[in-house]
């Protein structure tokens, strides 16, 4: 087993102690534990107690204390290993006994039990230790964390197609919830707290545990949880974390989605996704504008709308032209003076370090041409149709060289423009991939390009000027309908549209310098003809009052 | 065609995740997993007709919105829907209709006449209060009204 060290050592110490199947508990200690966690259960539940839940909690550690069970921290852990695995136990019993019409009760029951258990969990993580000592309490809760994880996960590997959500679910739901509530020594720590789920909830990922996936979705989109790790954890340290997770979202529906045949299930996981991107459009665009890259880079090239979603994003601060306004001199606007923050880092994507050496030195000094004619092999991975390229790394490059352009035009005293890009390094890679390139290759690179027209920013303006001039300067028709394709099937979809999209879209079809309507492609089919008529009416005339 | 990449055939770990996921689809996850337990009101959902109203009315959620419904609505979602957001919305629009709460009997009381008499410890006079088992507003006279058990906390 691979060693883990760092933040979440003490979670996967948690895991393996479950996957360790040649762990011996000291006699009698099931039993102990199974006695303290009824007593617990009972005394919390019961109607009777009018005693507020401290008094108990210190008469239940005094118990636990008589009983040896907070004698060594190996005791402790195996004390939570066994008590999970009894609440999860019961939990299974009890569903099985359930009808539709007791299904109610029968839930009711497992919440009572669950409920008390997570109060154990999170009051002892509170006061484990001294109350300045935070590290001990948050050494504590991961390793719970990692130990219902591990639970979980073996749980998964044997009930199989049985494998029940609820426990689990419920356990993390409340335990987070409990332990984010207003109490001083909690809040003390509470980015920790926050930490230890979401690198739980990674582990958890749906692809490790596809049985968990729709609990899963929901810890991750609970209202709650969004707020914490988006809007009150101060300066973003947040955003990283719950970026990874909806990277894990997105890889886990990607080979489900690019085939598009939606069985129910994926359907119903794809909805609930649309849903959380929607939720965070509205409330947090500032968040997917940041990690636009990174979504976009594992979201299969056929989903349209959900990238539309991540790409619509724009600073809340800003107000968008209306890309329909005519003669919209978007030169003039000085947003796109501005770059945009993007993560992760796309220069380190690009692999391996020989190719990004020879990519910098052929962009320093715009040579040698072999760099040119082997740019192809470099991103080919395949021969077969449909997985031929390195998507991520042609993105990466498409960025890369990108912004790399925009640095180099601004070195110069100028600024991009139409004819600014031309002639130099950065536009010999792009015009060579789109004539060397094969059809389904330049697909992808004409998306990795359409990926940045997003709101006025300097990359939005580059790339548009880009996309515009590729298909000015185009050889073949076949990358003019390429482009043109690429532009359209973004923009016939239901809303929203990203900006530069638009505006792209518009210049091209206006601007007479190119002849959009000469082209062949445009009246290949009498149903193409009219969409791009329609398409055209809803572009050039401003739009009716 | 909505695959241009055309389809790639899953892979034998991708064909395992579907039928774990597919399994996982027939006992999904309800509302009331991720909810503190409502002792009175558990969710039932049930499917109803779409033309009776789906979701609740907008800003549904307001202090002005309380205050407009009965005292008895207000002492049903104080009594029955515990430690939510419309518990402490009721109490609000109790308290603004100079309801005060008497923490020893758990009771909803409002002044029917000015005290006889009012001192630091206790005010004395006669009250409506809503008792909660026999479910009815009821008049007590002479009642003393012990200040420490007034809930006076400030709802904000």
């Amino acid at each position: 087993e691979r060693l883990h060290a760092g933040p979440t050592s003490h979670i996967h110490s948690g895991i393996l102690q479950v996957q360790a199947r040649d762990f011996e508990d000291p006699p009698d200690l099931y039993e102990k534990t199974e006695f303290l966690l009824r007593e617990w259960v009972s005394i919390i539940n019961s109607p009777n107690n009018k005693e507020p839940p401290s008094k108990a909690f210190s008469m239940f550690v005094h118990q636990m204390n008589v009983q040896g069970i907070l004698k060594t921290d190996d005791l402790i852990t195996r004390f939570f290993r066994l008590s999970t695995s009894m609440v999860v136990e019961l939990s299974y019993r009890l569903l099985s006994e359930q009808t539709v019409t007791t299904s109610g009760q029968i839930r009711l029951k497992i919440y009572h039990t669950l409920d008390a258990y997570v109060k154990l969990i999170a009051m002892l993580v509170k006061h484990s230790g001294d109350t300045q000592n935070t590290q001990t309490k948050i050494n504590l809760l991961n390793k719970v964390l990692g130990i219902i994880a591990g639970v979980l996960l073996q749980d998964h590997e044997s009930h199989h197609s049985d494998f029940q959500q609820l426990p689990y679910h419920r356990i993390f739901i409340m335990l987070f919830l409990e332990l984010n509530s207003a109490d001083p020594v909690l809040e003390a720590f509470n980015f920790q707290i926050l930490t230890a789920f979401c690198h739980t909830l990674h582990i958890l990922r749906p692809a490790k545990s596809p049985g968990f996936a729709y609990s899963w979705l929901e810890l991750i989109s609970h209202r709650v949880f969004i707020g914490r790790l988006l809007q009150i954890t101060p300066q973003q340290k947040g955003w990283g974390l719950y970026a990874q997770l909806l990277m894990d979202l997105f890889k886990f529906l990607a080979p489900f989605l690019r085939n598009a045949e939606l069985a129910k299930p994926v359907t119903f996981m794809y909805k609930g996704t649309l849903r959380v991107l929607l939720i965070l459009l509205h409330d947090f665009p500032e968040f997917l504008c940041d990690y636009h890259y990174g979504f976009c880079d594992v979201v299969p090239p056929n989903c349209i709308q959900m990238r539309n979603l991540i790409l619509s994003a724009f600073p809340r601060n800003m107000r968008l032209p209306d890309p329909f306004t005519p003669n919209l001199k978007v030169d003039m606007l000085q947003e796109i003076a501005h770059a945009p923050r993007v993560s992760p880092n796309f220069a380190s994507m690009i692999q391996p370090l020989t190719f990004k050496k020879d990519l910098d030195s052929y962009l320093k000094a715009r040579a040698p041409v072999t760099f040119l004619s082997e740019l192809r092999s470099n991103l080919q991975v395949s021969n077969e149709p449909g997985v031929r390229y390195n998507i991520s790394l042609l993105n990466a490059l498409v960025l890369y060289v990108g912004t790399q352009a925009i640095s180099f035009i601004r070195g110069k005293g100028l600024s991009p423009n139409m004819s600014t890009i031309a002639h130099s390094a950065h536009m010999d890679i792009f015009q060579n991939l789109a004539v060397d390139l094969d059809t389904e290759g330049r697909y992808l690179f004409l998306n990795a390009i359409a990926n940045q027209l997003r709101y006025p920013n300097s990359h939005t303006h580059y790339f548009s000027c880009t996309l515009l001039y590729l298909f000015h300067e185009a050889n073949t028709e076949a990358i003019q309908e390429q482009i043109t394709r690429v532009l359209l099937e973004r923009l016939i979809v239901n809303r929203p549209h990203p900006w530069g999209l638009l505006i792209t879209f518009i210049e091209m079809i206006k601007n007479p310098t190119y002849k959009f309507w000469n082209h062949e492609f445009v009246h290949c089919a009498p149903e193409i003809e009219k969409l791009f008529e329609s398409v055209a009416r809803s572009c050039m005339v401003q739009k009716a009052a | 065609g909505v695959a241009p990449l055309g389809p790639v055939p899953l892979q034998k770990e991708h064909q395992m995740q579907f039928q774990m996921m597919e399994a996982a689809y027939y006992h999904m996850p309800v509302p009331s997993d991720s909810e503190k337990i409502r002792p009175y009101l558990p969710r039932n959902p049930f499917a109803t007709p779409s033309y009776y109203i789906q979701t609740p009315l907008p800003h549904s959620d307001t202090l002005e919105f309380f205050q407009r419904l009965s005292t008895e609505s207000l002492f049903f979602i104080f009594y029955y829907m515990e430690g939510t957001k419309a518990q402490y919305l009721a109490a609000k629009a109790l308290k603004k209709q100079s309801w005060r709460f008497h923490t020893k009997y758990m009771m909803w009381f409002q002044r029917h006449e000015e005290p006889k008499l009012i001192n630091e410890e206790y005010e004395q006079g006669t009250y409506i209060y809503f008792d909660y088992e026999k479910w009815s507003q009821r008049k007590k006279e002479g009642f003393i009204f012990e200040y420490k058990y007034l809930e006076d906390r400030d709802l904000n």
